[in-house]
């Protein structure tokens, strides 16, 4: 039985203090704390492993009991998805080679030119306060603090702790975070996406005379990239070295290879590719019940028009973090009544500038709801991010050091 | 001073601690109630609190919270505020009764481990950072009470081998059965 005494106040008292002169010491930034930091880290990591090594099979029977449904929801989804995705693929790639000739023809900067290095995710914040993930690379690999990191669908954080083998990511989604963004306008750009090819010259109705099926999937050339070296899906197969999102490359993240060769096209090898696409759309596969005329022509006659969207840059706020289950969202914007009101469905992406951590050009999401405040706080944009930061497996650190800095 | 260590509380405190760091950065982030991450670590500093008395606690509680500090990333000292807050709570309660029952015990842990959940953020107010207050803190608290109770009849015999304490055998004195 505890017995409360003066002495043991004290006790409590001294550690609550000795609490407290650390966090002072470790705010100011100690190199000792650090080197023990990073040793602990070391200590700590064999246990870990041994640990998630034994608790494995625990974690899996929990996810199969409580997640069976929503993978299997979220299976239906994906297939949806991807079937949609197919279908603009061609229209997207034709798009980006376009995108990509114009920004050198402009000099304009490209994320292109920005070296990256591709990270496991390999724990996450214990806690349930913090939106922070670990990353298997460190300084060794150059990333330093403050640097952006991404995967495919857009930006995901930033590195706030560094060691040399491990790092430690922010999430957009945490409450400490805020990076500079711009809001552009997409709803052109929606409209200028054809969802779905429509054969030209004979009416559906008359294919259906003809009392034939086809099915068209519109496929382009199989780009095949690098790989990332070292690194392993869980199913054993190699994990592609992509390219920053909205890079001008292909659209599997690559620069345009040349399917047979192997080695990236020319200018003139792309012009080649454009013209081709957009004489010969690329409709390579068909399944025809009865192969007659009627469906040959429809075939052959199926075409793909693209047109590049006009992007509206609207405002420039800051994105801001607000915890777990909740969208970040975006302040300090104003309606711009000569450009046009803001609006869910507006995109965005980081918005760059000479100290801005984050390069300009990363996608970040899109406007999900506007919150109208009263006098001249201006509205609040919900925005959902393209990444779907419960998922990481593996990330991209952006290694991109503001203007500000690289003199220094 | 090497004997003293050795007898004391830390040289088993402190692998059982890496044993539950492991865990809770293995299978507590994975399996989530709710969303919410049980916080056995700190259930672990709330139970030796119950166990052995708020200073003991609060000892067990600063040393896990350093190695959770250490090993998270998190400002060196601000979880070791919060479990040691937790243990010193989940003593100050244990007072109350004298032998407690193992259900006393489970809700004098789950109530030091709410306390130091709850000073999480209190001290984050206090360490600069803005907003720290989750609109979800009482489903957190909640959750993570309710699990610290589930867990305590396992940690609080593991917070009592730790800090070498053996459980008092109580004896009803002859006669004093109830009548009826």
């Amino acid at each position: 039985m505890a017995i409360y005494s003066v002495g043991r106040k004290r006790v409590i008292l001294a550690l609550l203090l000795t609490t407290a002169l650390l966090l002072t010491l470790d705010l100011r930034g100690n190199p000792i704390i650090d080197a023990a930091r990073e040793g602990f880290t070391q200590v700590m990591r064999p246990v870990q492993t041994a640990t998630g090594v034994v608790t494995n099979p625990i974690e899996r029977v929990w996810h199969g009991i409580i997640n069976y449904d929503n993978v299997e929801q979220e299976n239906i989804a994906l297939q949806e998805q991807v079937d949609r995705l197919i279908g603009t693929q061609a229209a997207a790639e034709a798009a980006v080679i376009e995108g990509k000739e114009l920004q050198a023809l402009y000099s304009l900067p490209s994320l292109s030119g920005i070296d990256t290095e591709v990270a496991r995710v390999v724990g996450r914040a214990a806690n349930n306060f913090d939106q922070v993930i670990e990353i298997n690379k460190g300084s060794s690999s150059g990333i330093e603090v403050g640097m952006a990191v991404v995967n495919q669908a857009g930006l995901v954080g930033k590195v706030t702790q560094v060691t040399r083998t491990s790092a430690r990511v922010m999430l957009v989604t945490d409450l400490r975070y805020s990076v500079a963004v711009k809001v552009t306008s997409s709803a052109d750009a929606d409209a200028d996406v054809p969802t779905n090819t429509s054969p030209s010259g004979l009416s559906e109705s008359e294919i259906a005379a003809a009392g034939t099926t086809t099915t068209t999937s519109t496929t382009v050339p199989s780009l095949t990239g690098p790989i990332v070296p070292g690194l392993t899906l869980p199913d054993g197969s190699p994990v592609p070295d992509t390219t920053l999102p909205g890079t001008a490359v292909g659209p599997d993240g690559q620069p345009v290879i040349d399917p047979i060769t192997g080695r990236p096209l020319t200018a003139e090898q792309i012009t080649a590719l454009l013209d081709a696409l957009a004489n010969a759309p690329s409709t390579t596969a068909a399944e025809t019940t009865t192969a007659d005329d009627a469906t040959l022509a429809a075939e052959s006659a199926t075409t793909t028009t693209t047109t590049l969207a006009e992007i509206i840059e609207k405002e420039y706020g800051a994105l801001e973090g607000r915890g777990r289950r909740r969208l970040p969202q975006i302040k300090f914007v104003q309606d711009s009544p000569s450009l046009s009101e803001l609006v869910p469905g507006d995109l965005v992406e980081t918005a760059g500038g000479s100290e801005s951590l984050a390069p300009t050009g990363i996608p970040v999401g899109r406007v999900l709801n506007r919150a109208d405040r009263p006098g001249s706080g201006g509205p609040l944009l919900d925005v959902e991010l393209y990444a779907d930061l419960a998922r990481l497996n593996f990330v991209r650190v952006v290694l991109y050091k503001p203007l500000s800095e690289v003199d220094q | 001073m090497f004997a003293s260590f050795v007898q004391g509380p830390l040289v088993r405190v402190i692998p059982l601690g890496l044993i539950l760091l492991a865990l809770q950065r293995t299978l507590f982030v994975e399996i989530q109630v709710g969303g919410v991450i049980i916080q056995i670590m700190m259930a672990m500093a709330a139970a030796a609190g119950v166990a052995g008395g708020s200073e003991r606690g609060a000892v067990v509680g600063f040393t896990l919270g350093l190695m959770f500090d250490l090993a998270e990333g998190t400002p060196l000292g601000s979880t070791a505020t919060a479990m040691t807050i937790a243990g010193a709570v989940g003593g100050l309660l244990a007072l109350i009764a004298a032998d407690p029952h193992w259900w006393l015990e489970a809700i004098f842990t789950a109530l030091g481990t709410a306390a130091g959940v709850a000073m999480i953020p209190l001290l984050r107010a206090f360490i600069g950072e803005s907003e720290p207050f989750q609109r979800e803190l009482g489903v957190v608290l909640a959750v993570v009470a309710a699990a610290a109770a589930l867990m305590s009849p396992l940690l609080v015999p593991l917070a009592r081998w730790c800090l070498r304490i053996r459980r008092p055998e109580w004896k009803q004195p002859v006669g004093s059965e109830p009548t009826s």
